[in-house]
């Protein structure tokens, strides 16, 4: 986490969305193969003017500050959204983190990958209700690269 | 009774926080407070097992931020009230001694001086030591980090304590949760001085419902390593403007020798039971 301003803090003291969900209608895993450290995504879907939109969202993760902060402001952004714009919030932000130092992204990359994942599972349960939750692992590695070497 | 485990976990850490918020004669009361509570909710729970009742760490989330003291010693008064109706019907001597500690809190608790909490306000200040912007930051994320690592660490020991019938290993992780607290105590009173206090995050299941304590003894020793390293890091990065912030790392540095330590012995005495 590069420079810590008072947004971040605020992520920080009170994490949005966090905890698990009961009944969830789906979930979705990110993962780092390299430490374990993981993001679970649980949604509840609701249809609003005709489209399914994410009524509630929910994250635990296993991972570091910077994990619960995406997973904060992620949620929050994804709150409300149909699968649509749900779509691009996973594009938005997959693109701005390709000007990210790797070892920097691959935690926010964790939970958008994780909100991929819980989309996708949902889509998955419509055909077969006991789909297992989608897992997906992150690119970005979580190691500075000084380390690696 | 398992509800009544999840209201006085919610209500320890509601009365931990509120120590934390306190700068005052109630500091000391809180803790000793929440210490009671901790230990109602270690009992609760083997009764738990006794009965071979599943269970968990999951609660809900804790609202904390407050203006004034007497806000959250209102809400704790509310929380001890609630565990206080789970009780009725536990006729047996445990739901005997938590109903008259419960008593004798709630009406401590009415009746302490109200204080300005300024555990919120977000200036990241400590105790008039001037650091960098960095040296900050550095700070800021580093207590966000560790509380919650010595919150996990309380919750896992303590879990695999009331799991445990093995008198070696169990001293051993006694002995890690008393730690554990310490180092709690020791960051959570500095967010709270900071102005960013925040009530740690819920625990995965996965990271207390162990299923192999050999590996979790082993990635808890690299854990330990990198807290040293953590703590070496920020002591460098707070010398310059405080010798006596980079001594206090320091002191919890060297304090993690002996986690580690213990964490080897626990490792060599469960290979040689397993091995038996």
């Amino acid at each position: 986490m590069k420079s810590v301003d008072a947004q971040l803090i605020e992520h920080m003291m009170e994490p949005k969305n966090y905890g698990p969900m009961q009944q969830a209608d789906s979930e979705g895993i990110g993962k780092n193969p390299e430490n374990g450290e993981k993001v679970v995504i649980y949604l509840r879907i609701e249809r609003k003017d005709g489209k399914e939109v994410i009524g509630d969202i929910r994250f635990q993760a296993i991972g570091c500050t910077t994990t619960i902060v995406a997973g904060s402001m992620l949620t929050e952004e994804a709150k409300g959204l149909d699968f649509q714009e749900v779509e691009r919030l996973i594009e938005v932000t997959m693109q701005l983190l390709e000007n990210v130092p790797p070892e920097d992204a691959a935690c926010t990359e964790m939970v958008a990958i994780a909100l991929k994942a819980a989309i996708e599972t949902y889509e998955k349960r419509k055909k077969e209700a006991d789909y297992p939750a989608i897992t997906y692992q992150i690119e970005n590695s979580c190691a500075p690269k000084e380390e690696e070497e | 009774m398992k509800t009544l485990a999840i209201k006085t976990h919610e209500a320890w850490l509601t009365t931990l926080m509120a120590g934390f918020m306190s700068s005052g004669e109630n500091k000391q009361k809180l803790f000793d407070f929440s210490d009671i509570l901790f230990r109602h909710f270690t009992w609760l729970e083997r009764e738990l097992i006794a009965e071979g009742e599943a269970y968990d760490y999951d609660r809900d989330t804790i609202p904390v931020k407050v203006d004034k003291l007497s806000v959250i010693l209102n809400n704790i008064v509310v929380r001890l009230n609630q565990i206080d109706l789970q009780l009725i019907g536990i006729d047996h001597a445990l739901g005997q001694r938590i109903s008259s500690d419960l008593y004798y809190m709630r009406d401590v608790i009415a009746h302490l001086p109200d204080e300005e909490i300024t555990a919120f306000n977000m200036e990241r200040k400590y105790e008039n030591i001037s650091l960098s912007e960095e040296a900050t930051d550095a700070l800021t994320v580093f207590l966000f980090e560790e509380s919650y690592k010595e919150y996990e660490l309380i919750m896992i020991y303590n879990y695999l304590k009331a799991h445990s019938e093995d008198a070696y290993l169990n001293r051993i992780f006694q002995i890690l949760v008393d730690e554990s607290f310490f180092h709690l105590k020791s960051f959570g009173d500095m967010m709270a001085k900071m102005g960013i206090l925040g009530v740690p995050r819920v625990i995965s299941k996965e990271l207390y419902q162990v299923e192999d304590i050999e590996k979790f003894l082993f990635a808890g020793i690299d854990e330990e390593l990198a807290a040293k390293e953590e703590c070496r890091k920020l002591s460098e990065a707070v010398a310059s403007n405080s010798p006596k912030l980079a001594k206090f790392f320091d002191f919890i540095n060297n304090q993690e020798n002996y986690h580690i330590e213990l964490m080897k012995d626990a490792l060599a005495h469960y290979k040689g039971d397993t091995n038996e």
